[in-house]
């Protein structure tokens, strides 16, 4: 399991997703811009006319960052780098696949009940 | 007895999958509501305003924050602290403070009336008195200006104050709680393969003493 100092520094929450999924979650309070000259956010919203390599790029990003508990990923936009998201097996930060406005949440696309699937070997 | 450690850890498992659904389903509910609010306020707004990235502010900070700490097994659990004052640029915190409430200001007169109300004796001199009243008009102060909903004006519309109450709801009881129980399905996981194996090594042990026993047997013959 993981030692303590893996997660004592984590304490942002990171998302991308579409325009209202960010709205929503920035009104909660977890949006974080650092200052300074190379001024780092803590989310991505992804719309029709971004690069599937935008996505690919901030995920790596938030995903190699010390300070990131949690990235949680519009699950349509996780099928864009679905391998991505599918081969991301660090303990932290955790990354979680939420719905989004035009899409619902989908239990089959889930990796967490895939993994249940595995277990009961299906 | 292996078969048995194995059936409770399939029970206990069972049990997380279904906090897991029920979690799921009411992140679902909460987030459709925020959609439909934010919709909600899109359609109502003057001027064709939309709540969206444009008005984002550039220098936010962040208001609520992760606590991980270890539990059982070394299994992280995950919460969300509500702070008071947000997260400064090197990362530290100050007046730190876990709220239940999803209304900041609320949940800060029901403490301060809870501390005098387990405090009764303490008495102040009416200058500290003072002193604590201004030290919390600053908080307040702080809090508002810090509202994500001024992004949008002084007076948002009621749908974006109730999608923040929902989003609120959401990040701070389900968010962590979803990821908690992952963390504790893997570990499960973990312990099932490992007793599973140790149930297939036995039995392979006891077939391969068996068939020990029964060649004996049949030289002995």
């Amino acid at each position: 399991m993981a030692s303590n100092a893996d997660f004592k520094d984590r304490q942002f929450l990171a998302v991308i997703g579409d325009e209202d999924s960010v709205t929503g979650l920035l009104l909660a309070g977890i949006g974080h811009i650092t200052a300074g000259a190379d001024a780092q956010k803590n989310f991505l919203v992804v719309d029709n006319k971004t690069e599937t390599a935008a996505i690919e790029s901030a995920f790596e990003s938030f995903t190699e960052r010390k300070d990131i508990g949690i990235v949680l990923i519009n699950q349509h936009v996780a099928d864009r780098i679905r391998h991505r998201v599918d081969t991301y097996t660090a303990a932290f930060p955790t990354v979680l696949e939420i719905p989004s406005k035009d899409h619902p949440y989908d239990p089959e696309k889930d990796s967490v009940l895939r993994r249940v699937r595995r277990l009961f070997g299906e | 007895m292996e078969q048995q450690h194995i059936d409770s850890l399939l029970e206990r498992y069972l049990n997380l999958i279904d906090e897991y659904s029920r979690l799921r389903e009411e992140l679902s509910k909460l987030q459709a509501g925020v959609f439909q609010n934010i919709a909600r306020a899109n359609f109502t707004g003057e001027r064709g305003m939309r709540y969206g990235q444009n008005h984002y502010d550039e220098r936010m900070r962040a208001l609520r924050v992760l606590d991980i700490t270890p539990g059982e097994d070394d299994v992280p659990i995950f919460n969300i602290k509500s702070l008071n004052s947000p997260v400064d640029d090197e990362g530290r915190k100050e007046d730190e403070k876990r709220e239940d409430s999803s209304d900041g200001d609320k949940a800060d007169t029901t403490a301060t009336q809870e501390n005098s109300e387990v405090n009764p004796e303490d008495e102040q001199s009416p200058e500290d008195q003072g002193e604590d009243k201004e030290k919390e008009e600053k908080i307040k102060t702080k809090k508002a200006t810090n509202n994500p909903l001024r992004w949008f004006g002084i007076l948002a519309p009621a749908p974006l104050r109730t999608a923040q109450t929902l989003s609120i709801q959401a990040v701070e009881q389900v968010i962590p709680r979803l990821i908690s129980v992952n963390a504790e399905m893997e570990h499960v996981e973990i312990e099932i393969r490992r007793a599973r194996k140790k149930r297939a090594k036995a039995a392979a042990a006891a077939v391969a003493e068996k068939e020990a026993a029964g060649m004996e047997a049949v030289e002995a013959r």
